[in-house]
């Protein structure tokens, strides 16, 4: 009957809704049991390995390995202790638990584990070649994303533990490739990349501004050259082979670069201008500080000085390796870099296998390939017996640190070759202190980068 | 996890599975004898019109126009809620719940009279004919 | 007699079968010490269930699906609460078990005949009443239980029942109007408007929010079960604009709601995991341990974690025996609250009691159910039959016979004095 119906038609919605609320909640239950299972006091974790199945971290704690053999890894491989966590263990851990729904927690013999990117002898070589000498290098190839060094000195052995914390130098728990840094005169790469793509490549050729050593800005303020005795008059090619801060310093003040398009582009390319909100970027859940600047007024020395790559600027070594990818491909596209090849679970099955990804376009093509020209050019002109045996586009940097008081060497670039197509930064910490020069280390981390494969 | 605790586990919930079915089919099984039951208490007996007949499957029969009743006669002349059925002690009783145009039982005006076999009830203009329920197998 | 004896022997062999399998189940994987547990259990349940299918003949019902499925749910019960921990025969939930059989074949006799139901609606009115005065006058919002000798009891849950029947109402009263200034007005559905209202403010006073969804379901259901039968028609836009009245009176509540009662709001169990959220959180990572066939009976941790046997019961229930066995164990009580759509009752009281009664079941175990999986805030309310607690299960047992009573209704006629309508003024004559 009609009336009775009625009642019963009540009665199903009501259970209805209950078994969808139900399924929810069964949904949720079995894609979220993992996360609740790390917040146990019991789990299992699995190894992290690196491209050629060199273990880089040891979730069992079993395994007996070489005195200092994470050292390297230290930092960004990192652990499951929660004393860092900006490392790829910290933030992948769920990745790393020996457990499913289905099979429960596994004792032993559980096969979940994280294949990495980083070539682990490589990483091992390069960190050797640092010496006493504090610093850090990454590198990648820019043309699938994966990483392939990263470096960062000091760092710490994982494996014995955090009892003697406070002995720790400085900057030992956390990688430097991650960190904004004062880039030196790598900074020109941007500001090149900027002029380029404000100007157009024909346009900026055709500029020339002279160097006497010393410039005064139209505020009255001084950019003092490396060279005391100037550079003279120069086009673009020579001035950024220079390194010639009074060229830059003009050029920002050229009519033809007005401020706003200036920050425009550099906002494009991931600038966080004026003490704007930090921003990140997210590679495999490490975070990577984007880049910073100040663009007030271009005719003040402030804003010139950190167009130069001074002052204010910072950028983490992981985004200049990032930028020279985008000239390197001729796209204006970064490729995005990633750590995590793929993941197998408990069973062994592989899953979350890593595809490349590029950026928003940051310029234009011809841009790019401009920039690569200069780079190349360069590379050629000064790099060719330092670093031999391949085509590279390079940039040098020196930064003043701890206001002047120490410098920081830097190297960016690229190799130009289909075959071996490596980015990398390399940063030597106080410089001065030592006869290493980024130079060495360029040669050692490609050598190896190409004989290890 | 070793393999006869999941075996074992496994039984138990088929076990129970099998139960609960085994009672859903019972509970089917028993609609039939409640249907059986409710010919008993309500004497068998339905409503019909000319080409249409009403089942009375309740033991409160709402009569009239509204969307709401068990039994609707769409027709200006029968109130929203013109009468309603009850049965009780397997005897059914028509009463009027305020209708405009009244009931009649064989032509009488009535407020609440006891229904008999083949009594003729007029509601406004339809008329609905109260008799045994008629196997429509059966014809 | 009882019309279907095949259909009853074999409900009784299978409900045999399923608790056997449970026992087989603890007998290899359980966590005991003396098999001697175990056989006690085992034969304190097969007891209980053949002592009962004994019984339940001499109530001579037209339906029994409902009885059995009591009965496999109770065993259920009996045995989930015997093993946490450490398997072992639990006595006082067993006894509670026995209140609740009884209690629903109490409340069958109640209310199978809903003549007689709303004949005496008024003594409902004034048992609510009663036990209205009673929480307010034993009970405080720091302790609501009334304790004697050992056994403690709610007052609030009894109320439950109570106003299940309140709620149930027949088409005849629902047409028994009067007039007041221009509206057609049921008395009834006023004085159960009161009623809401009076049980919500003690709820309020007493601070046992966790019941207050349960009542306020009921009612929803109550009233929706009513508003068919006003003579103006009840037009969607009103429902919609007393809807979203009620949706923003809600908003309002909870802005200016208590401290404590926001704190509930948005607690984030896992960062606060040893706190507020400790409840919650072991209870997630105990199903999450559990997987889906579970540790083993009286393997769990969970028993370590307050409340583990009523207010995180299914989480605890999850870990031993495995999230499968636990969902199957809702679907039983499901298929208890949808025998009505199996078998729909013979009369528009019956029907309305059964979809209050379903939906005070449902909407208990959604809320300890979804609460203690933190998909809903965590609030102690226990699931039926499952949960142990004198009153919760006596109350259940109460409404599972009130669904009984819709099964295996009477239809009787009783003396009474008849009062005349007056006649309508205007009439068509013949």
């Amino acid at each position: 009957m009609k009336s009775i119906k009625r009642t019963q038609r009540l009665i199903s919605l009501i259970i209805t809704l209950f078994i969808l609320g139900m399924a929810v909640l069964v949904f949720k239950l079995i894609h979220e049991s993992s996360f609740y299972m790390m917040n146990s006091d019991k789990h299992e974790l699995g190894f992290v390995y690196d491209r050629k199945g060199d273990v880089l971290f040891d979730g069992t704690g079993e395994g007996s390995y070489p005195d200092n053999y994470f050292l390297d890894v230290g930092n960004i491989i990192g652990d499951d202790k929660g004393q860092m966590n900006n490392t790829l263990v910290a933030n992948n851990i769920e990745k790393l638990n020996n457990y499913s729904f289905s099979n429960g927690l596994m004792q032993n013999g559980g096969k979940a584990a994280i294949y990495t990117t980083l070539d682990h002898a490589s990483n091992r070589a390069v960190f050797n070649a640092f010496g006493y000498q504090d610093g850090c290098v990454c590198a990648y190839n820019y043309k699938t994303g994966e990483m392939l060094v990263s470096a960062s000195l000091p760092s710490l052995d994982v494996t014995k533990g955090y009892a003697d914390i406070g002995s720790f130098r400085p900057g030992t728990l956390l990688s430097k490739t991650l960190s904004g840094t004062v880039p030196g005169s790598t900074q020109k790469v941007s500001t090149v990349v900027t002029a380029l793509e404000i100007m157009g490549t024909s346009n900026l050729y055709a500029k020339s501004y002279n160097c006497s050593g010393k410039y005064t800005n139209q505020t009255g303020d001084t950019i003092d050259c490396h060279n005391i005795y100037g550079h003279g008059t120069q086009n673009i090619q020579e001035a950024f082979e220079n390194s010639c801060n009074p060229f830059f310093a003009q050029l920002i003040e050229d009519d033809e670069m007005p401020l706003d398009r200036v920050m425009k582009q550099y906002e494009k390319m991931g600038y966080v201008l004026n003490g704007g909100e930090p921003t990140y970027y997210e590679i495999d859940g490490i975070q990577c500080d984007t880049a910073s600047t100040t663009l007030e007024d271009k005719y003040q020395f402030k804003t010139q000085w950190g167009c130069i790559g001074q002052g204010d600027t910072l950028v983490s070594p992981m985004q200049l390796m990032m930028w020279q990818s985008a000239i390197a491909n001729e796209t204006g596209r970064m490729t995005m870099p990633y750590f995590i090849d793929h993941v197998t679970d408990v069973k062994g099955s592989v899953k979350d296998k890593a595809k490349t990804r590029y950026s928003d376009k940051l310029f234009s093509e011809s841009t790019a390939s401009s920039a690569k020209q200069i780079l190349l050019t360069n590379g050629a002109d000064r790099y060719a017996y330092s670093i031999s045996g391949y085509t590279v586009g390079v940039k040098s940097g020196t930064a003043q640190v701890d206001e002047g008081a120490h410098e920081n060497s830097l190297l960016v670039g690229f190799v130009d070759d289909p075959s071996f197509p490596i980015a990398f930064c390399i940063l030597i910490e106080h410089k001065d202190s030592g006869y290493l020069t980024t130079e060495q280390i360029a040669q050692v981390l490609l050598d190896n980068l190409k004989n290890n494969n | 996890m070793d393999s006869l605790n999941l075996i074992l586990c496994a039984v138990a919930a088929a076990a129970l599975d099998i139960c609960i079915l085994v009672l859903i089919i019972t509970a089917y099984r028993e609609k039939k004898s409640t249907k059986k039951n409710w010919h008993q208490v309500s004497n068998d007996m339905e409503l019909a019109e000319q080409d249409k007949t009403y089942e009375l499957g309740c033991d409160e029969v709402l009569i009239g126009r509204h969307a709401s009743a068990d039994i609707r006669l769409p027709d200006l002349s029968v109130s929203r809620y013109h009468a309603m059925l009850t049965v009780a002690n397997g005897v059914w009783t028509i009463k009027d719940i305020g209708s405009k145009s009244g009931i009649f039982v064989n032509g009488e005006l009535t407020r609440e009279t006891i229904l008999h076999e083949n009594d003729m009830i007029k509601l406004g203009n339809r008329r609905l004919l109260f008799r045994k329920r008629r196997d429509p197998r059966v014809r | 007699m009882y019309a279907n004896p095949v259909a009853y022997v074999f409900s009784c062999i299978f409900v045999l079968i399923a608790h056997f399998a449970m026992l087989t189940n603890i007998w290899f994987n359980g966590n005991y010490t003396e098999v001697r547990d175990v056989a006690v259990l085992g034969a304190a349940v097969i007891i209980l269930d053949i002592a009962y299918f004994a019984v339940i003949l001499a109530f001579k019902q037209i339906s029994y699906a409902l009885d059995f499925l009591l009965i496999l749910i109770i065993g259920m019960s009996v045995i989930f609460q015997s093993c946490f921990g450490k398997v072992g025969f639990d006595v006082k939930h067993y006894t509670t078990c026995i209140v609740c059989l009884a209690a629903c074949k109490a409340g069958y006799m109640l209310c199978r005949d809903h003549k007689l139901l709303q004949d005496k609606k008024l003594y409902i009115y004034g048992a609510i009443g009663v036990m209205v005065l009673i929480t307010l006058v034993f009970t405080s919002a720091e302790n609501m239980w009334i304790e004697i000798g050992s056994f403690t009891l709610q007052p609030s849950e009894f109320i439950k029942p109570l106003f299940v029947l309140a709620c149930a109402t027949s088409i005849a009263d629902q047409q028994k109007k009067h007039k007041i200034l221009i509206f057609n007005v049921v008395y009834e559905n006023i004085a159960l408007f009161c009623i809401m209202a009076v049980i919500c403010l003690v709820q309020v006073k007493s601070h046992d929010y966790g019941s207050l969804p349960t009542f306020l379901s009921i009612y929803a259901v109550g009233f929706l079960l009513r508003i068919c039968y006003p003579k103006a028609k009840f037009s969607k836009k009103k429902l919609f604009g007393v809807i979203a009245v009620l949706v923003v009176f809600l908003l309002i509540g909870l802005k200016y709601a208590p401290d404590y009662v926001q704190h509930r709001l948005h607690v984030d169990i896992w960062s606060d995991k040893t706190g507020d959220g400790y409840q919650q959180s072991q209870a997630l990572i105990g199903i999450a341990n559990g997987g889906w066939f579970g540790v083993g009976p009286g393997k769990g941790f969970l028993v370590n974690v307050f409340a583990f046997d009523n207010d995180i019961v299914f989480a605890t229930i999850s870990e031993e025996w495995g999230l499968l066995y636990a969902l199957m164990m809702v679907l039983a009580i499901i298929i208890i609250a949808s025998v009505p759509l199996i078998n729909p009752t013979r009369s528009y009281f019956h029907g309305s009691m059964s979809a209050c009664v379903c939906a005070a079941f449902i909407v208990q175990m959604a809320l300890n159910i979804f609460g203690s999986c933190n998909l809903i805030p965590f609030t102690g309310v226990t699931i039926p039959f499952i949960s142990t607690g004198g009153s919760s299960l006596l109350v259940s047992g109460l409404m599972i016979g009130m669904l009984m009573a819709g099964q295996s209704p009477v239809f009787k006629e009783h003396k009474q004095k008849k009062q005349e309508d007056p006649e309508p003024a205007w009439r068509w004559k013949e």
